[in-house]
Order: C-alpha cells, then sequence, then structure tokens
C-alpha cells in the first residue's frame, strides 16, 4: 500500500467496486491493451497461452522443431517492441501469427537449420573452411566466428573486404555492449575481443569456469536482443555510433480565443485540435467535456486532487469521438517511484520504464504530423503535474518537445524522462474513417448544428448531474474518497471549519484559482448556448449566476494564491474563506437551477415539436 | 538559531504542532517548522530539491525503502538504550531491509470486531481469540439473515474486496503472497496454503453468503450497523469510539486461524525518519523522539512505556491492539513495489473470483507475474 489512512471512515471499507466481465475474449483484449501500453507481463500472459499454436506454426513452416524455437522466441520479441504502433489491438493475434510467419520465411531463406545461422550453445570454437564464413547480419553467426578465430585467419590474409567488415563489426558490437553490465561486458570482451580461454577468464575474475559460461551464454542473449533492437531501427543512432539527424517538430497554432490555463486538459486538446485545422474555443472545450461544471475535492483536506479524479480515458475518449475522432492511450504506471494521483491512475497496470513502449507511439504520431496528449509530472512550479502537448521528438538529442503551462515557448524532455515517468499518459487521436490528420471537413452547416446542439444538451444534463449527484467516477483504492458536484463546496468549508486538520495551503490555492476558471468557462459556455426564447433567458441566467460564483472564487483566489509552498494556513486565513465559498455555492445552486429550467423548458418544447410533428 | 523543517503528509497536525511548541520551550535556540505535503510524489520531490527538509512523516512505507534516502536510525536507537521500550513488531518491519530509516507511525492492525447484540440476539458465544476459521464460518452464518427476497439485513462478516486485507487469513494459513525478501511470487503466491486460504475467503462469499459480494444488494446498511463481525482496523474502532457508536456494543477478538500454532497479522503503518541531506542529524533525531517517544503521539504509540503512562494498557479497546502489534509480519506491500503498484489490478482479479466463479488456484498462480 502506498499511503494510508489517517482515519477510515465507517463503511469506508464496504465500498463496492463494479462487477467485471468474465469473457475470455474480453480478458484477451484487456490484456493486449495493456501490452500495447508497455506492460511486459501482460504481454507475457498474453503470448504465453499462444505460444503452443504460434510453435506448432513455426514447426510447419520451417520443418524443424528447433527453428520453430527460435522463430517464436524471435517474433516475441520484435512483437513486443512493435506493439505501441500497433493502432487496433483487436488485430493484436493475427498481426503476430503475421510476425512468425515472416520470421520463419527469413530463417528459411537463410538457408534452413544451421545453414549460416549456428546454434551458439557449446560455445565451441568452429573449425576449418565452414567457421570462415560469416552473416553480418546476424549476431549469432558474427559471435561464432569471432570465437572461432576465423576473423584472426582472415587478418593474416590480409583480406581487405573481410577486414573492413570486421572493423565494422567490432564497432557495432561495441556500440551494442551498453546493454551488459560492466562485470558481464569485461568478461564478453575478454573472450570475444582478447580471445582468452573461459579458464582464464575465470581466474582473472576469481570465479568458476561454469560462471564464465553463464556469464558469456547471458551477455550473448542480451546482445542479440540489442542487435535485433538496433536492426528494427530501435537502438537511437547517436547510441549507435552513426549520425543520422533525423526527428520532427509540429508547429503548434494558437487555439481559437482565450484557452484554459488552468484546466491543461482541456487547453492541451484545444491545441491539438487547433494544430489540424480545428480550433475549438476554450468555452467550447471546457462546456462540451463537463469540465466546466465539475468539482470535486478530496474528503481529506484541501488537497489539490480533485481537480484530476475521473476516469481520464472515458472523458477524452468520450469529448473527441463528438468531435469525430478516435482515440488511442498508451498508459501504465511505474513501480518503484511514487505515483501521483493514485485515485486517477491506480488501475494502470506496471509498466517497465523502456522507451521503446512509449517513443514508437509519439514517432509514428508526430510523423503522420499529430501532436500527441501526455500527462508531465515535470511541470513548472506551480503546477505540479498537469497534460501538455508532445510536438516534436528529436532523434539525435534524444529529446521531445514537449507544452508546458508555464513557459509559453515551451520546453524539452529527455527520452528518458517520458520513458521513466511515473504514471504513464498519452493519447493520440486520429479522424475517424481516415488514418491521416485531414483537417475537419466542410461538412454542411446544419448537420453540424444540429450535432452542437445535441453536445450542448448533453453537456447541460451531465453538469446538472454531476452538481446534484456527484462523480460516477470513484477510486477502489478504499482510504481515497472525494465529495463532488454541490456537495463539494460542503466538505470545503468542512476542512477550513475542522479545528483538528490543517487545510493543505498549496493545495487549496490551485482550487481556487481553477475552480473560477472553470465557473468563467461554464458562464461562457451557457451565453453561447443554442436556445431561443424563455429557455435562452433561463440560460443566461444560469451564466450570470456562474459569474458570481467565479468572481466569489476569484476573491478566495486572491486571499489563497495559486503559488508553490509547504507552509502551513493560519486560522485567521480561514476563517475569511468560508464566506466566499458559502457565496460560490449560492450562485452555483441558483445556476443549477437555472440550467434544470431550461432543459424542462427545452423537453418540453421537443414535446409539443413532436406532437406537431 | 538552528531550523529544523518538518513535512509531514497527515492532514492532523495537532501532535506535531504541541510537540514543536514543547520542543521549542526546552531547546529555545531551535525554530521547528512544519511544512506540509499532500502525497509520496510530493515528498519525494522535495527531498530531491535543494531544499530538502530535514525530517518528513509519511502516511505509508514506499519511500522508507528507498536506499540511501533517509538516515538509519538505528546507531540513535542504540545510543539512546530505548531498544527495549519499543514495540518489536512494527519495529522489525520497519527493519526489513536491514536499516531502520524511519520511525513507525500512524500504525493499524486488524482485529475481528463483534456486535455483542447480535450475538446475544442469536444465542451464540462471542468469538473467543483462538477461533478457528471453521468455528468462524458456522458462527457466521447463523448471523446472516436474509429476507423473502434473499437480500440481507445482517451480514455476518463485513470485509471489502483487499488483496492487503485478505493476508491476514493467508498468514494464517502458514502461506504468503512473496518470499520473506520480497523477489518472487512464485512457490508463495501459488503455494497450496495460499490457495487453500484464497479459496476459503472465496467460500465465504460465493458458498457460504456471509460475506457481502460487490455490488449484491443489501439492507444491511454500515458495517457498525448490520454486520456482526468486521474486519476491523484500529481506525475503525477509533471512529466507533469518536462517533460515540461504542457504547461496549462491541467487544474485539483476534482474527480466526485457518492452521494450527499460525497467528501473523498485517499492519498499516506510515513513518517519520530524518533525510539524507540534513546537515544536523543529532538535532532531527532529538525532535523526533521528543515528538514519537517522550510526548503523548499517535493513538498506537510505538513506546510501551508511552503506552502505559497513557494508560492505554488498561483500556478495553486499545490494549487488544497494541497487543496485537507484536503478531505484525511484513506484507507484500512492504517487500516488492510491483506487487503493491498493482493492487488494484489484483482486486480486479479477486472480484473475478467472487463473482464469476473464476478458478482459485488458476488464479494465482496467474499472480506470479505482479512481483
Amino acid at each position: 500500500m502506498e499511503s494510508i489512512a489517517e482515519e477510515e471512515p465507517i463503511g469506508a471499507s464496504m465500498a463496492l467496486p463494479p462487477a467485471e466481465p468474465s469473457q475470455a475474449a474480453d480478458d484477451e483484449r484487456k490484456l493486449a491493451e495493456r501490452a500495447r501500453a508497455g506492460d511486459a507481463e501482460a504481454f507475457g500472459e498474453l503470448f504465453e497461452r499462444h505460444r503452443q499454436k504460434a510453435k506448432g506454426l513455426a514447426q510447419r513452416l520451417t520443418g524443424d522443431v528447433h527453428m520453430a524455437d527460435d522463430v517464436v522466441q524471435e517474433a516475441l520479441i520484435r512483437a513486443f517492441l512493435h506493439l505501441g504502433t500497433l493502432a487496433d489491438t483487436s488485430r493484436l493475434l493475427p498481426w503476430f501469427y503475421r510476425i512468425v510467419r515472416n520470421q520463419a520465411n527469413m530463417k528459411l531463406r537463410r538457408g534452413g537449420p544451421y545453414r549460416k545461422e549456428r546454434p551458439f550453445n557449446s560455445l565451441a570454437a568452429p573449425v576449418g573452411r565452414e567457421a570462415a564464413a560469416a552473416d553480418w547480419e546476424d549476431l549469432d553467426s558474427i559471435l561464432s566466428h569471432l570465437a572461432g578465430r576465423a576473423s584472426q585467419e582472415a587478418a593474416l590474409s590480409r583480406d581487405p573486404a573481410e577486414l573492413l567488415l570486421r572493423k565494422e563489426t567490432f564497432e557495432t558490437i561495441h556500440a551494442l555492449l551498453h546493454c551488459l553490465s560492466s562485470k558481464e561486458k569485461g568478461i564478453f570482451k575478454a573472450y570475444f575481443f582478447r580471445q582468452l580461454r573461459p579458464e582464464e577468464i575465470a581466474g582473472m575474475y576469481g570465479m568458476t569456469t561454469g560462471s564464465i559460461y553463464t556469464y558469456i551464454h547471458r551477455s550473448r542473449q542480451k546482445l542479440r536482443q540489442e542487435h535485433i533492437r538496433a536492426s528494427l531501427g530501435l537502438i537511437p543512432e547517436a547510441r549507435r555510433g552513426v549520425g543520422m539527424g533525423n526527428g520532427k517538430l509540429l508547429e503548434l497554432a494558437a487555439g481559437m480565443g482565450e484557452q484554459p490555463r488552468l484546466f491543461t486538459l482541456a487547453g492541451s486538446l484545444g491545441r491539438i485540435l487547433a494544430a489540424n485545422g480545428e480550433p475549438r474555443s476554450g468555452a467550447e472545450l471546457m462546456g462540451d467535456s463537463g469540465m466546466a461544471f465539475r468539482m470535486s475535492i478530496s474528503e481529506k483536506t484541501t488537497f489539490s486532487d480533485g481537480l484530476y479524479i475521473f476516469d481520464w480515458q472515458a472523458s477524452i475518449q468520450e469529448l473527441m469521438a463528438g468531435y469525430g475522432y478516435e482515440t488511442a492511450f498508451c498508459c501504465g504506471q511505474l513501480a518503484g517511484s511514487p505515483v501521483p494521483l493514485l485515485g486517477a491512475v491506480e488501475s494502470f497496470p506496471v509498466v517497465l520504464p523502456i522507451e521503446e513502449a512509449v517513443l514508437p507511439f509519439i514517432r509514428s504520431r508526430i510523423d503522420a504530423g499529430m501532436p500527441v496528449l501526455y500527462f508531465d509530472t515535470q511541470a513548472s512550479r506551480p503546477f505540479v503535474h498537469e497534460w501538455s502537448v508532445i510536438h516534436g521528438y528529436d532523434e539525435d538529442r534524444r529529446i521531445v518537445h514537449v507544452t508546458d503551462p508555464v513557459l509559453p515557448e515551451g520546453k524539452t524532455l529527455p527520452y528518458e524522462d517520458v520513458a521513466g515517468n511515473p504514471i504513464r499518459f498519452l493519447a493520440a487521436f486520429s479522424r475517424k474513417g481516415c488514418s491521416g490528420t485531414a483537417g475537419r471537413k466542410a461538412g454542411n452547416s446544419e448537420a453540424e448544428g444540429r450535432k452542437a446542439k445535441s453536445r450542448f444538451f448533453q453537456a447541460l444534463r451531465n453538469g446538472i448531474h454531476f452538481a446534484n449527484e456527484g462523480s460516477q467516477y470513484r477510486p477502489r483504492t478504499s482510504y481515497l474518497s472525494y465529495a463532488a458536484g454541490l456537495a463539494a463546496y460542503e466538505a470545503w468549508i468542512r476542512h477550513l471549519a475542522d479545528c483538528d486538520t490543517a487545510p493543505n495551503r498549496y493545495g487549496m490555492g490551485q482550487l481556487a484559482t481553477a475552480y473560477a476558471e472553470a465557473k468563467r468557462y461554464a458562464a461562457a459556455y451557457l451565453r453561447t448556448a443554442p436556445l431561443r426564447g424563455e429557455d435562452m433567458r433561463m440560460a443566461l441566467l444560469a451564466s450570470e449566476a456562474y459569474e458570481q460564483a467565479a468572481l466569489a472564487l476569484e476573491e478566495l483566489s486572491l486571499r489563497v494564491p495559486f503559488v508553490k509552498t509547504a507552509e502551513v494556513m493560519p486560522p485567521s486565513l480561514r476563517d475569511g474563506c468560508i464566506p466566499l465559498l458559502r457565496k460560490a455555492k449560492r450562485f452555483e445552486s441558483a445556476a443549477v437551477g437555472y440550467m434544470e429550467l431550461a432543459l424542462k423548458l427545452q423537453i418540453e418544447e421537443r414535446g409539443v415539436e413532436d406532437e406537431q410533428a | 538559531m538552528s531550523k529544523l523543517r518538518f513535512m509531514s503528509e497527515f492532514t492532523n497536525l495537532k501532535r506535531i504542532m504541541e510537540a514543536k511548541e514543547s520542543f521549542e520551550r526546552l531547546h529555545p535556540e531551535v525554530e521547528v517548522v512544519i511544512e506540509q505535503s499532500a502525497d509520496h510524489f510530493e515528498s519525494l520531490s522535495a527531498c530531491r530539491s535543494d531544499e530538502a527538509p530535514d525530517i518528513v512523516e509519511s502516511g505509508g512505507w514506499a519511500l522508507f525503502n528507498r536506499e540511501g534516502m533517509f538516515v538509519d536510525l538505528n546507531p540513535f536507537v542504540e545510543q539512546s538504550g530505548m531498544e527495549a521500550d519499543l514495540y518489536t513488531g512494527p519495529l522489525a518491519i520497519a527493519r526489513h531491509n536491514g536499516t531502520l530509516p524511519g520511525l513507525p507511525v500512524d500504525m493499524s492492525v486488524p482485529l475481528l470486531v463483534f456486535n455483542k447484540e447480535m450475538f446475544d440476539k442469536a444465542g451464540l458465544p462471542y468469538p473467543e481469540d483462538d477461533w478457528t476459521w471453521e468455528r468462524f464460518v458456522e458462527a457466521a452464518k447463523k448471523l446472516t439473515i436474509r429476507g423473502e427476497d434473499g437480500v440481507a439485513v445482517q451480514f455476518g462478516f463485513g470485509i471489502g474486496v483487499d488483496i492487503e486485507w485478505y493476508e491476514p487469513f493467508v498468514f494464517r494459513n502458514g502461506g504468503s503472497y512473496l518470499s520473506p525478501d520480497g523477489r518472487t511470487a512464485r512457490g508463495y503466491a501459488d503455494s497450496p496454503a495460499t490457495i487453500e486460504a484464497m479459496q476459503k475467503i472465496i467460500d465465504a462469499y460465493r458458498v457460504h453468503g456471509i460475506i457481502r459480494k460487490p455490488k449484491e444488494p443489501s439492507s444491511a446498511g454500515q458495517l457498525h450497523e448490520g454486520f456482526a463481525m468486521i474486519f476491523g482496523f484500529m481506525w475503525f474502532a477509533g471512529g466507533l469510539i469518536h462517533h460515540g457508536i461504542d457504547h461496549r456494543r462491541f467487544g474485539l477478538a483476534r482474527l480466526p486461524r485457518l492452521a494450527e500454532g499460525r497467528d501473523g497479522n498485517m499492519i498499516y503503518m506510515g513513518g517519520a525518519g530524518i533525510t539524507g541531506k540534513c546537515p544536523q542529524p543529532g538535532l532531527a533525531w532529538d525532535f523526533l523522539r521528543h515528538y514519537l517517544i517522550d510526548s503523548p503521539s499517535w493513538p498506537l504509540p510505538l513506546s510501551r512505556s508511552q503506552a502505559e503512562e497513557r494508560g492505554l494498557h488498561e483500556h478495553r479497546i486499545w490494549s487488544r491492539y497494541l497487543e496485537e502489534l507484536q503478531h505484525a509480519q511484513p506484507s507484500g506491500f512492504y517487500l516488492n513495489e510491483k506487487w503493491n503498484s498493482s493492487r488494484q489490478l489484483i482486486n480486479e482479479d479477486i472480484e473475478r473470483m467472487i463473482v464469476g466463479g473464476a478458478d482459485v488456484a488458476k488464479m494465482l498462480r496467474s499472480w506470479t507475474r505482479y512481483a
């Protein structure tokens, strides 16, 4: 358990999570999604189920049981390394079998079992003419060749071609050696480059000869995998020692009008849409997504985490689907690093901090001209972690270009920081029915208008429901609970009034500023309501009430500004905040009342229209 | 004037504020500055920064597993001669990596909290410390009352779906989730003793119907209302007292035992430790000792003499929880971060067993991937 409850509320342990579907197909789909997000365990489990079948296929294709093992092994490595680029997880297994077929065909083209690719398990030095021939694209063959002293013979023969190949091979292997530990590296070099006997190396390291064999075997396996990664282009050129200068940087267009500053999810999605030629206003994004109407506060105190506790994937998917986009996610959490916002990410799979699980996802989208949504846990202060946009990458410098809520010019993050982010959350978007990045098609404005109206009423319904009933999303972690909707004001006031607990000042500063912004956008969204007559009057009254709620919260944010601080809030400051929260609640309650009336009138009007029709 | 910066993840700062005031009275040349942190992530960021706090008090143990981040307190404990005064159960867990990176705070162990009125009404004897699982299940069956529609108005046992809360029963069957060094679940999560314990727990839901299943309709109300026996941490019992619900209506016993001679239990605890960047570890230790050992501190203190002074050994409820501290064993979440982070994924698997009837042995074999 990461952290524990100070006081567990009675009955909290009986909070029961939703039921789970039991179909095997659904299980596999989930495993595939986790695997795509870089979860090695999910990948292992999924393919363990299909290993025998894959081996059977490989055996049929190669006619050799040992080669079939190799084929499956290599297919697994390739599949894992490329999984992040697979858009549709339902195609994962057919895709995997295709890789098995390709691998088998590749082996057969090389001449069948043991023609050139020698099984390198005995470490016995090959002899004779056969040993002089090496497949320079295959690491096993290279190692066999080196171990067999064949290159020595070639050097003696002064064959320039052989010498050149040998030089390149040594350079390649040197470049790959970074995957080994220092001890493995030393033993590997002693055996292959200095060509010492295992017994001699054992003496040097004070180890048994058997251990040396084990080290060499393990190093060979690591290098083999690294070689495959390199040949697949998965190792940055800089590391391979070859300057290639590749990467891509997308220009980010400004969004339409003023964009949310505190609600970086809406702001980032706005930038992505604008980059794709479909700018939307901040009010539209905040309203359509429901963010303008949502308010959640931790039941513990005024921590700011309530701002982030909702179903990230469902919310993003739903909003972007409404705009005609499909969403692909790459998500997970790292073990061994404290993860913020546990309530939102608690069910993300545990993933490894490996670049290959993240960067193909980024590269493929940027190459296609589409920026990627990224959850940045290194946001500039006073922010702690925020949504941002990755809009470029540079292979030579091994960095991505990313937006930051405090830095208008953006910033760069090293690949290793992206892979090592304790929360892995990336989302990429593509227009439904088209793989490229073509902007919004000029559809007929009447249909667009109908869609916008439908989105508005959905947002209104959701906003009213959220205000009165709270959030449908509840973390499974028993000690995390949040008050949501109008009830959040009560929780907030309670935190300030409770003499036993200290409200979190830093968190409160962010809550006040962010929710003031949200209420402003709620007001703006309601002003643009696609309504007429009395319905519109109600919407405008709701808008005005939200403006007043925003004013009260802005005043609060002046008293408790959003600045990085660890200071404890003094009691005198706490008392002055409570009336402002009460005022904001009164106005928001009124706003919700007007929204309900607007919706009711609209439903009645529709009923009349339907009757007339 | 020396300054000590104390960062806490807890929201109740009353105890630490009082300790600060009394320490500053004793040491007028020292100022203790209390700072807040929202979670481990923020605490870690603070410790990595150029302005690291001197002491961090965290709600969990994950930070204290980070090598080199905190000063080893073993020499301080040794020099102060307080070892014999400290409860050994939590201390042993705090030392599971060899060093003592922090002193345990906010310790809580689970006991069987039972509603005496419900037992009296059913004419059943109260649970005892040596109850077997079978005896417990039989009583819980008699204490589960369902209406004509099958909806329970009273459940025999109340416990949520959580891999961590089932661990005491696994311990008490001679099993464990992980190897003692936490490196693997293979041979442990899938061992016969662990599988058998988990099967018994799942049967309690599916076969005996004594525990409320996820999403099962219920008229039993809250835990303190319609549950005859409750898996109750110290926090739960504290809640009963705080809200004036106790009135001696509830009794306490140890959790039932599944195998002879096995009586291990789990523990939740946070810690307070001196950061590696602290320039005055001696002074920081003086304050830590003043706060946790010499002054009245957490509901369950680490020091026996403090418990004695506060009369906790005579308290009907607290004495039982203090006694149970001795049986605490290191849970999987202390030993392996991957296991810890997979908690909710594992809980989803547990629901599959309870609701969907997934095979227990097969499921536990698959859990070897979580460590």
